[in-house]
């Protein structure tokens, strides 16, 4: 088949999918929340009516601009995930995701608001926090399989530790930085005890923190934009599995429940709690782990 | 049915109540109730909300509040005062600091009375208040539609005041980008500077469907020269035509009046241009600050 038909109906499919699942996912979210303060919690649909209300909403801002900055973070982490589920380059995606992220940071900059100047600063340390476990992320997957091609991870395709027992499955041979990714994960999807920088909860002394000033049209941007981003992360995840597809899917079923625990058994964090946590786990776990690899080869 | 009518986001806020409310406003989002079932969730940010709770009788101090969160929450939105101090200063209605009420305030569309008011109530005002988020909502996408020719324009009273204040600031936002300096007098300018202003200037208010969305005042120097400030046009009004109409206006108010004159900033294109079309003429400038430069523009009277 053509290649470059095959990667347009995988952009297609994403396109579609990702937000559809993104959104199914934040509803399953909150109903399960919800259970385990044992409410009832609102209807699986009601992310997608909370994007479809501020859809309607009277768009407020503080200066106009700040509006281009999101426009910007929704189009690159719509394209980062492009870039994942197509097979691309493990770094580019990396890089990509990064730069989404500091687009979101320079938007809540831009609206000068006290609140939003704390999320933003917030924001920054949180992307300081993740950042190296997601880099030795890449790393470890190129030591485990020789190469950063996605398509490639998925496909269980070229192994230079063959010899090892279950080489074919990533996550056997990294399970360290897996435990560490895990731990960042629970930063990047803005879950207790790190939603230091934009709290899903009222009175918290940062208002809504990074996300303060947006409103209307915008915040529904945003909403999408971390729908596109959760269905990716869940992705990464699935890459720790390799072909194993079933055991893949499996893991990110119990990574997300897993989330929603931590989630709901956990007070909030000082900054430079979850930062030392985040680092020494990515020390202890994910460069430990490379270290052993290393030695193996 | 709209994603507005499943998913109202409310703040609430506690203007001098005895707390009796607030702790039945908070019990609603317990187990117990668990309004999170409508979709309602407390978001403590004015501008992600569509429904205002007041508890509380509002008091002097907090008058200003009130009507801060008010103004800072996006359209279609809707105010519900909770128990009976907010509906009606309840048994503090005649205190000495006490407003009386949060209508006293800014406009109620929710009344739900009851000492304390029960959750029950709460819920039962929510689906109240999201018929009438749905009838704003459809009358907002009129306004989005509005024309040149559905603009009212009136004089302004001082009511309108702290309205056009809002305006004004709103509007002034983009001159202070172009010159990346914050200190422009139409942004510094406070309540008591404009009451001021209101007492020996005429102001114009342009108005869509009951909402003031530009603005611009005058006044007459007793020499036959007419000088007109601050035109300030919603953004996301500009650029159909309301700026002319309502300078139009302000002119026909000074009949004694031969000549005007405006000003704007050196790098205001956009404003020069509009005046340019109105029939003023560069005649002076003057500098204001190392970044600014003042434009004088005059027109004489045909």
């Amino acid at each position: 088949m053509n290649s470059w038909g095959h990667v347009l109906i995988r952009v297609l499919i994403y396109l579609v999918a990702a937000p559809l699942l993104g959104g199914l996912l934040a509803g399953i979210d909150r109903r399960i929340s919800a259970r385990m303060q044992s409410r009832v919690g609102p209807p699986l649909l009601q992310p997608f009516y909370d994007v479809a209300k501020l859809w309607s909403k009277e768009p407020i801002v503080v200066r106009r601009s700040q509006n281009f900055y999101i426009i910007f973070f929704f189009l690159l982490t719509v394209f980062t995930g492009g870039l994942f589920f197509c097979g691309s380059d493990l770094l580019l995606v990396f890089f990509a995701l990064t730069l989404s992220g500091i687009f979101f940071i320079l938007g809540a900059y831009k609206a000068s608001s006290p609140y939003s100047f704390v999320g933003a600063s917030r924001e920054l340390i949180q992307v300081m926090a993740y950042e190296p476990i997601v880099l030795l992320t890449a790393v470890g997957l190129y030591m485990a399989t020789g190469t950063f091609q996605v398509d490639a991870i998925w496909g269980g395709a070229f192994h230079p530790l063959k010899a090892l027992p279950g080489a074919h499955i990533p996550v056997l041979l990294l399970p360290g930085v897996f435990v560490a990714l895990l731990y960042a994960m629970e930063i990047k999807f803005r879950k207790s005890p790190f939603d230091l920088a934009a709290s899903h909860h009222a009175h918290q002394e940062l208002v809504r923190g990074i996300t303060t000033e947006f409103s209307g049209p915008t915040l529904a941007m945003i909403e999408v934009a971390h729908w596109y981003e959760n269905v990716m992360l869940l992705g990464w995840i699935f890459l720790f599995f390799g072909s194993c597809w079933p055991a893949g899917l499996i893991a990110c079923a119990v990574t997300y429940f897993l989330l929603l625990v931590v989630d709901n058994v956990c007070a909030r964090v000082k900054w430079p709690v979850m930062l030392r946590s985040a680092w020494g786990m990515t020390l202890v776990f994910g460069f430990g782990n490379i270290v052993v690899l290393s030695l193996l080869k | 049915m709209s994603g507005l009518t499943r998913s109202p986001w409310v703040i609430h806020y506690d203007a001098s109540s005895c707390n009796g409310c607030d702790i039945e406003v908070l019990a609603s989002l317990t187990p117990g109730f668990d309004v999170e079932r409508f979709g309602i969730i407390n978001t403590g940010n004015p501008k992600h909300a569509d429904i205002f709770l007041v508890t509380g009788s509002v008091n002097q101090p907090n008058r200003d509040v009130v009507r801060s969160i008010y103004e800072q929450m996006p359209e279609p939105r809707v105010v519900m005062a909770l128990g009976i101090c907010a509906t009606s200063g309840g048994i503090f209605r005649e205190c000495y600091n006490v407003a009386g009420g949060v209508d006293t305030v800014i406009p109620v569309d929710v009344y739900v009375p009851g000492c304390a008011v029960r959750p029950e109530a709460i819920i039962d005002g929510v689906v109240m208040a999201l018929g009438i988020l749905e009838k704003r909502r459809l009358r907002l996408r009129q306004d989005a539609q509005a024309t040149s020719g559905d603009l009212r324009i009136e004089r302004a009273t001082a009511e309108d005041i702290p309205e056009i204040l809002t305006i004004q600031k709103i509007a002034y936002r983009s001159e202070a980008e172009i010159y990346a300096d914050q200190s422009l007098p139409p942004l510094q300018q406070s309540l008591a500077e404009i009451t001021h202003d209101y007492e020996r200037m005429v102001f114009f208010k342009g108005v869509i469907n009951g909402k003031i969305v530009a603005s611009v005042r005058g006044y007459d120097n007793g020499q036959g020269t007419a000088h007109l400030l601050r035109l300030s046009v919603h953004p996301y009004f500009q650029g159909r035509g309301y700026g002319q109409r309502l300078v139009a206006a302000i002119e026909q108010s000074f009949p004694a009046c031969r000549r005007f004159e405006i000003f704007t900033g050196h790098r205001s294109e956009r404003n020069q241009h509009l005046y340019g079309k109105l029939g003023y003429a560069r005649f002076k400038s003057e500098p204001f600050n190392p970044q600014v430069e003042w434009v004088y523009m005059e027109k004489q009277r045909s």
